[in-house]
């Protein structure tokens, strides 16, 4: 299986032969020969089972890194949980000895009301696959509860940044029947936001909570959709409440979902729950242990946010420039309708706040003939954030989107339907996800809707307006190229910029921003929800978000800067922007705002801090740039000052700084 | 392969042991790492390679290679 639930057909039968080659070569301990003969069998996607061979040929010849990579490759090519376990065995080990790179780590605290040993495992190798380390504690069986009550619990001395409540309807505190249903569904869901709430108070971590699959065996039957006191109906209620409920330190996985996609039979298997207390079959843990790091990846702002289409065979079937408008497969018809719905869903995924960006070997004029002519395409030009069609290689191409968009290559999945441009953009730019498209086009929706990466843990209003401020910086880049000097362009582009304290409704985007922002960014320190509320509860905190805007678009809540005051001084603790607005002076203007605070609070000065991280080398000409003079350097952390009484404030000619939004850009 | 070079292959996979190799005689506590987690792993791991479903008190008490090569040939067609 794939990891889109699909069994893929009619390529098997001449790959089989040098797998079974290899086979026999590993018995009889030509363990180099047989890596070659495996080599050979690989499709694209690879099947698991020549994945783990791989990891565990390259295991035995100690090439780890090679090891891991295959390793870590079962996570796409299956949901088989045997392939899972021992692929995270051999990950585990190699990891160990070539230090395999993570971008982030995460400790997760796992809070179970059944057997958690095995999700927990395999958690952590869908986790390794998106490049989240994951040091993991569980609660004591049964004792879930209490290790979150109790605030001197071994949960808490673990310090964790996810607590995941992994939990089972069997669980759930409701009666098989109620005459008071309203009552008894909020009681239930009291018990649940008491123990966030226990959470958020005694940690800095964030909740993952497991909703409550529901069960196959339903006493009532058919009836039990008619009754709200069944348990049935009462555990659905309990679902759409903890959903309502969640606020913005709790991501809730959809286990009712995850349990119907893969089918309630298979989701739980009475005998392993009577054996060993599995409330999930060991069967489905592995599509639910890659959606919940999913989830996970989202919270700790790793998840992507950016698609590079192809055309030809993605986004309509057949080759525009020998086809022609008339002739290429788009609406009408079977394989017609596959690519209208898969545009419809693309389109969708937009207004979540995915970029969308083509890149076509095509003549560009051929390449945006259907966009502007044919009738059926769902896809206007003015959905596409940046459209390259032409001759240069896709790796080539992709890296000027990246630059173009200044989004990092991380940022990015690939959609092609071509397998080699998939294998050569995989190869020279890793960075790059590359989503492993099916033949038929008729499941290309299920193959993106199957796909983790583009969870995002919560929706700002910023979001759904992303393509409009990727394309301003797309026409930006020309502008620059265009103007005469680097002052013209920055005048040329109007900016205005709105800086106020933090407010309560900013905070999940501020949050979504400290999370996720790793090259403009300081000191990289990740401050969650409950230390934000704490700096805003504080009076000797200063803290600064800025809104930008210019004559293209509105790019939103873009910089934040957190201040303490140390007597005559403000210490900055966190400084950082977005990488959408870099190198248009906005720093200079948060800084000119800093100043002013500081001077309204009697500072004389203004101290910096550099933490540099293998991401922020772009930050450290920061505070030299703007005047600040160095004071020390310890282990690489550097500290500046700024001296208000001898430099005066910060100032910034080319943004204007604006007390409200209104009147709108131009009308001023 | 026959089957008791496939029941050898499962138990090599689920403890990542490419030298392992069984006898009739052997139980539990001749196998390393043969605990509670291993032993649901290798349960499970039969189940899906050979296809076979065991029942709730063999899942918990087949801890002996004869017993479980027995079983097999019983409902495989090796």
């Amino acid at each position: 299986m794939t990891p889109n639930g699909l069994t893929p057909v009619g390529r098997a039968t001449s790959a089989d032969m040098p797998e079974a080659r290899g086979d026999v070569l590993l018995r009889q301990g030509l363990t180099q020969q047989a890596i070659q003969s495996y080599l050979d069998a690989v499709t694209i996607p690879a099947t698991a089972s020549l994945c783990l061979k791989l990891a565990r040929c390259y295991d035995r010849i100690g090439n780890h890194s090679e090891a891991c990579r295959w390793a870590l490759s079962i996570v796409d090519a299956s949901d088989d949980y045997t392939t899972w376990q021992a692929g995270w065995t051999l990950f585990q080990r190699n990891a160990q000895r070539t230090a395999w790179p993570a971008a982030r780590r995460v400790n997760v605290a796992i809070a179970g009301s059944y057997t958690t040993t095995q999700l927990g495992t395999l958690l952590r190798l869908a986790a390794a696959r998106i490049g989240i380390q994951i040091d993991l504690y569980e609660s004591p069986y049964g004792q879930y509860q209490q290790d979150i009550i109790d605030s001197g619990s071994r949960l808490y001395r673990f310090s964790p940044d996810i607590v995941l409540l992994a939990v089972h309807e069997g669980d759930l505190h409701l009666s098989e029947f109620s005459s008071n249903p309203a009552e008894e569904v909020q009681t239930e869901i009291t018990r649940w936001t008491s123990l966030w709430n226990v959470v958020t108070n005694e940690s800095r971590a964030r909740i993952v909570q497991h909703n409550f699959a529901l069960p196959c065996d339903i006493p009532a039957g058919h009836l039990a959709t008619r009754l709200p006191g069944s348990r049935y109906m009462m555990t659905q209620a309990v679902n759409t409440g903890l959903g309502q409920a969640a606020g913005s330190a709790v991501s809730i996985v959809d286990c009712e979902r995850l349990s119907a996609f893969i089918g309630k039979q298979r989701w739980c298997d009475p005998r392993y729950w009577n054996m060993s207390k599995q409330a999930v079959a060991l069967d489905a843990l592995p599509l639910l242990a890659r959606h919940t790091a999913a989830v996970i990846a989202a919270d700790v702002g790793l998840s992507r946010k950016c698609l590079v289409l192809d055309l030809d065979n993605t986004l309509w079937g057949g080759v525009i420039a020998e086809d022609g408008l008339a002739g290429i497969q788009l609406g009408h018809g079977a394989e017609g309708e596959a690519f209208v719905a898969f545009q419809e869903y693309l389109l969708k995924l937009k207004r979540k706040g995915v970029i969308l960006t083509v890149c076509s070997k095509n003549n560009h004029t051929d390449a945006i003939q259907p966009f502007q002519q044919h009738p059926e395409m769902r896809l206007k030009l003015q959905d596409i954030a940046l459209f390259v069609a032409n001759w240069t290689s896709k790796p080539e191409n992709i890296r000027a989107i990246a630059d173009t968009l200044q989004i990092g290559l991380d940022s990015l999945v690939f959609v092609d339907d071509n397998p080699v441009e998939r294998d050569i953009v995989r190869k020279f730019l890793p960075q790059v996800d590359v989503l492993p498209m099916p033949e038929d086009p008729a499941y290309y929706v299920r193959t993106l809707s199957q796909y983790l990466l583009l969870e995002t843990a919560s929706l700002t209003a910023e979001d759904s307006e992303r393509t409009a401020q990727y394309q301003a910086r797309a026409q930006i880049k020309a502008l620059e190229a265009s103007a005469t000097s680097i002052e013209d362009f920055y005048r040329s582009l109007q900016m205005q910029a709105l800086v106020t304290p933090f407010d309560e409704t900013q905070l999940p985007r501020i949050a979504q921003l400290i999370g996720k922002t790793n090259q403009f960014n300081l000191t990289t320190r990740r401050h969650g929800m409950p230390q934000l509320e704490a700096f805003v509860g504080d009076t000797n905190y200063v803290h600064l978000a800025l809104r930008l805007r210019d004559r293209y678009a509105d790019h939103g809540l873009v910089s934040v800067m957190i201040a303490r005051q140390d007597g005559n001084t403000l210490d900055i603790d966190t400084w950082l922007m977005s990488c959408r607005v870099i190198g248009r002076t906005v720093e200079a203007t948060m800084l000119e705002h800093l100043c002013r605070r500081a001077l309204q609070l009697g500072c004389t000065s203004i101290r910096g801090t550099y933490i540099p991280t293998p991401k922020n080398a772009m930050a450290a000409e920061a505070y030299p740039k703007q005047g600040f003079s160095r004071l020390d350097t310890t282990d690489g952390t550097e500290t500046w000052m700024y001296d208000l009484q001898m430099n005066g404030p910060v100032t910034n000619p080319f943004v204007q700084s604006v007390d409200s939004w209104d009147p709108p850009h131009g009308e001023r | 392969m026959d089957l008791h070079a496939r029941l050898e292959d499962v138990f090599r996979q689920v403890f990542d042991n490419d030298h392992l190799t069984l006898r009739d005689d052997m139980t539990a506590t001749d196998i390393e790492g043969w605990d509670s987690v291993a032993h649901i792993n290798l349960m499970f791991g039969i189940e899906q390679a050979f296809g076979v479903r065991f029942k709730g008190n063999e899942l918990a008490d087949m801890k002996n290679i004869g017993e479980l090569k027995q079983f097999l040939s019983g409902k495989v067609t090796a």
